[in-house]
């Protein structure tokens, strides 16, 4: 999980047709499909939750220069549609010049934090939303480091679950 | 004066001769099926000693078996004609083919969404040795040839392309003719990817010729459309042919 390990690029990324939407409707679905595994992958291993189209253009995700390829804007703009689709991608505005990328959705981040609430005995207890984020003792759990927004939605699916509450803006208290 | 030969008693003697010739020839070729049911079980029997002791061998021994296989061929022997046979039951040869003949199945399935259903012996070699594991036994091209010349029993689906060094074994049921094959040889030449004009010129055809193979190739989901060549001339890729590292470690 650490961000400092070099990302392991699919096999598909230095294959130059790659980066060509394909006209072939099987083909082309492989090809999405293996993009937005890629999109999610990344995001992940860096801990990106924002992508700005504009940006993401020049990326490196989107663009290799050892074999001078680039998905060009119609096939970004496809991908994230795609993973729009599956609830991966949340656009910010109309004209989607940016988007949130969820690599787990806001329910998966409420699960993975309810079981390590569990799991550690956190249950009945407060703790701050700082300890969940930066604290020692979830410096292995992939929602280190999590920004807050996106911490406090999660928990806030747990709270209309019955499952948790939040208390002011700082802290959480987890139920059995 | 008696005359000899014409009697009675002559004719009795010479019944009795005939009858006792017989006897003889029966008595010989009883003693020859008996020689040689005695000889068949003496070959039963070393067969069976042969096949006992080089049973790992022949399993675990790739020149071994692909000799083994040779002498069978010799003596009009076929050890994998049936999985009940003496041979597969005595030395589990048939069950080492079919074995091999399922995994090659598997892989060719399983990464039939990546190239569209054609493989590379080189490939498919690799990753049959990385499905057997470190402990599995020593394969060779050879056993995966015959294996896949076995899988034919199964319909036309399981096919050999090209010729030995750089074969290609195609795993879809549609129709590769010999223009569709041509181009993939070509393409094993420049890490799996031609255009319109390098066929032209390295197979002389023309160019209705070479879009309508190259389309064909496309449409069956085994070529890929490249837009972003230098020359800005469309370049056919086929990940079955392409080799990276990544794509090697995959």
């Amino acid at each position: 999980m650490a961000a400092s390990t070099t990302f392991n690029w699919p096999w598909q990324y230095d294959f130059p047709p790659f980066f060509t939407i394909q006209k072939n409707a099987d083909t082309k679905a492989k090809q999405i499909e293996a993009w937005c595994t890629l999109v999610l992958e990344y995001h992940q291993h860096n801990k990106l939750l924002k992508l700005r189209v504009a940006d993401a253009l020049a990326s490196p995700l989107f663009s290799n220069k050892a074999i001078e390829r680039k998905l060009p804007k119609e096939g970004v703009m496809e991908v994230l549609e795609s993973l729009c689709k599956k609830g991966n991608v949340q656009w910010d505005d109309k004209s989607k010049t940016s988007c949130v990328i969820y690599w787990k959705t806001i329910e998966q981040w409420a699960d993975i934090i309810y079981s390590w609430a569990s799991k550690t005995g956190s249950l009945n207890t407060v703790c701050t939303l700082h300890e969940l984020t930066q604290g020692p003792h979830t410096t292995s759990e992939p929602f280190h480091g999590l920004d807050d927004w996106l911490l406090i939605k999660a928990l806030s699916t747990l709270q209309s679950r019955g499952k948790a509450e939040l208390i002011g803006e700082e802290g959480v208290k987890f139920f059995a | 004066m008696r005359r000899r030969g014409v009697g009675a008693s002559a004719v009795t003697k010479k019944k009795l001769e005939s009858a006792r010739y017989k006897e003889r020839g029966t008595e010989l070729a009883a003693q020859q099926l008996e020689q040689l049911s005695s000889q068949l079980e003496t070959f039963h029997t070393n067969l069976e000693e042969f096949a006992a002791k080089h049973k790992n061998e022949i399993r675990k021994d790739p020149q071994f078996r692909h000799q083994f296989q040779q002498m069978c061929a010799s003596i009009g022997v076929d050890p994998l004609a049936s999985g009940k046979g003496f041979w597969s039951e005595m030395l589990g040869v048939g069950d080492f083919y079919y074995e091999l003949g399922v995994q090659a199945v598997e892989i060719c399935i399983a990464t039939r969404s990546q190239n569209g259903g054609i493989l590379t012996m080189d490939e498919l070699h690799k990753r049959l040795m990385k499905t057997r594991g470190r402990y599995g036994q020593d394969i060779t091209q050879e056993d995966i040839r015959t294996a896949i010349k076995k899988l034919k029993v199964l319909g036309t689906g399981f096919a050999l392309l090209g010729s030995a060094s750089k074969q290609i074994i195609q795993s879809v049921p549609g129709e590769l003719n010999m223009d569709h094959t041509a181009i993939l040889d070509l393409a094993q030449q420049t890490n799996g990817k031609v255009s319109a004009s390098q066929v032209q010129s390295a197979l002389l055809w023309s160019p209705e010729r070479t879009q309508q193979v190259l389309e064909h190739l496309t449409r069956e989901g085994m070529a890929w459309a490249d837009d972003q060549a230098k020359d800005k001339q469309r370049l056919y890729w086929f990940p079955a042919l392409f080799n990276s590292d990544r794509k090697l470690k995959s």
